[in-house]
């Protein structure tokens, strides 16, 4: 069948084969038709602004396929990649439960299925399925965990090189390639975007990916970053 | 200060604690009254989350710390906050360090009792999700304080190194 950007759309919840695993989906069958009734489906091509920051909360967007850049900016333009959010995210969830304006600006960085709920239905479903707004509270929390630690990294890194290596070592646990000699990752973002993630300039950036080549710490193969060294990325990530 | 919610004349101003008589009663039943001096540190970054703090007087100072012991104010909690929330709903380890400032009461809950409480009374979790809420929309700001500055000293934006 022929479908927007060339994705599979999941039409029901009911019937979603990912549901168990990801954390907000995964609700009582009761909760879940409620859910049905009240969620618009809707495909995103890469590049489709979500919502922007500042901007009064319409609703929540549950991330069903693709990813989505979450960021700040400045008044000057600067920008910060905060995250880059994976399916089974609930996106702008705290602005729309407490009724303040969006605190991000959430970007899709591929063809995107979302599901959309307004506001008002989501509150209300919120109202009548403890089990979902448990959901949601342990959400809430796993943003809180990365927000904190976006200070912690941005306030209290000595350098960008320590930043990026921190980076980089996050980037390899989360894939499970942590515990090999060698671990390896794909680089899913341009030099530009890994410095609105670290707080640097494109130009930092494409420099100490150099080095750190040079150094034999990193290897790139296409899009795939070898790690090397994991020693000396480690030492890097905590001395700077 | 009263030994009992039940009796607590500062419960309707504070968001947690202006509970049904029914779940604050419960809730009265699985809290655990404790006075700390100055200085206690009630939780530290990186700990398992054993639990919640409910400030009921005084103020707390909220902070990170990297692995070279730099550490960096966040903000000061005040009374009615809870303290460790996240943590303790995640089942992870607590985000931040938390410092007594001025001698503090506090109704202490152990996680397991939290979960439970929780999952009995839905009005109660959607005020944690309204706290919740509130804590990110803070941490965000802290985000934007940090990240966005154009000069690099902490100070400049109201942080405190140590």
């Amino acid at each position: 069948m022929l479908s927007p950007y060339g994705l599979d759309i999941i039409e029901s919840c009911l019937t979603c084969k990912m549901r168990a695993e990801r954390l907000f989906c995964d609700l009582p069958t009761a909760a879940l038709q409620s859910f049905e009734s009240i969620k618009y489906a809707t495909a995103y091509p890469k590049g489709a602004v979500l919502f922007v920051e500042g901007q009064a909360p319409r609703g929540i967007f549950v991330l069903c396929k693709g990813r989505v850049k979450l960021s700040i900016c400045a008044s000057d333009g600067k920008t910060l990649i905060l995250k880059i959010a994976e399916p089974g995210e609930v996106l702008g969830l705290s602005a729309a439960v407490s009724g303040k304006t969006y605190e991000l600006t959430a970007e899709t960085i591929d063809p995107c299925q979302v599901n959309f709920v307004k506001r008002d239905d989501f509150l209300r479903f919120l109202k009548e399925h403890s089990e979902a707004c448990f959901k949601v509270a342990e959400q809430l929390s796993e943003k809180y965990n990365v927000a904190c630690h976006e200070v912690r990294s941005l306030g209290l890194s000595h350098s960008a090189a320590e930043k990026l290596a921190k980076l980089l070592i996050e980037w390899s646990s989360r894939n499970g390639e942590s515990m090999k000699q060698e671990p390896r990752l794909k680089l899913a973002l341009t030099h530009e975007e890994i410095a609105q993630m670290i707080g640097t300039s494109r130009e930092t950036v494409t420099r100490l990916f150099a080095d750190l080549k040079k150094r034999q710490i990193l290897q790139a193969k296409g899009s795939t970053l070898v790690i090397r060294n994991k020693a000396a990325l480690r030492s890097l990530a905590t001395t700077g | 200060m009263s030994q009992s919610c039940l009796d607590c004349a500062q419960r309707s101003d504070r968001i947690f604690c202006d509970l049904e008589p029914e779940a604050l009663e419960e809730f009265d039943g699985i809290k655990s009254l404790q006075t700390y001096p100055r200085g206690t540190v009630l939780f530290r970054e990186a700990q398992t989350a054993r639990g919640v703090f409910l400030l009921c007087e005084g103020r707390v100072r909220l902070s990170v710390c990297s692995e070279s012991g730099r550490r960096m104010s966040l903000r000061t909690a005040t009374a009615g906050e809870v303290l460790g929330l996240s943590a303790a709903l995640s089942g992870g380890l607590y985000e931040v360090t938390a410092e007594v400032v001025d001698q503090v009461q506090v109704a202490e809950v152990r996680r397991k009792d939290l979960l439970h409480f929780l999952h009995q009374h839905c009005d109660v979790c959607l005020q944690v999700v309204n706290l919740l809420s509130e804590d990110l929309h803070e941490a965000y700001g802290r985000v934007r304080a940090v990240g966005l500055v154009r000069t690099r000293h902490p100070h400049s934006y109201g942080l405190h190194l140590h």
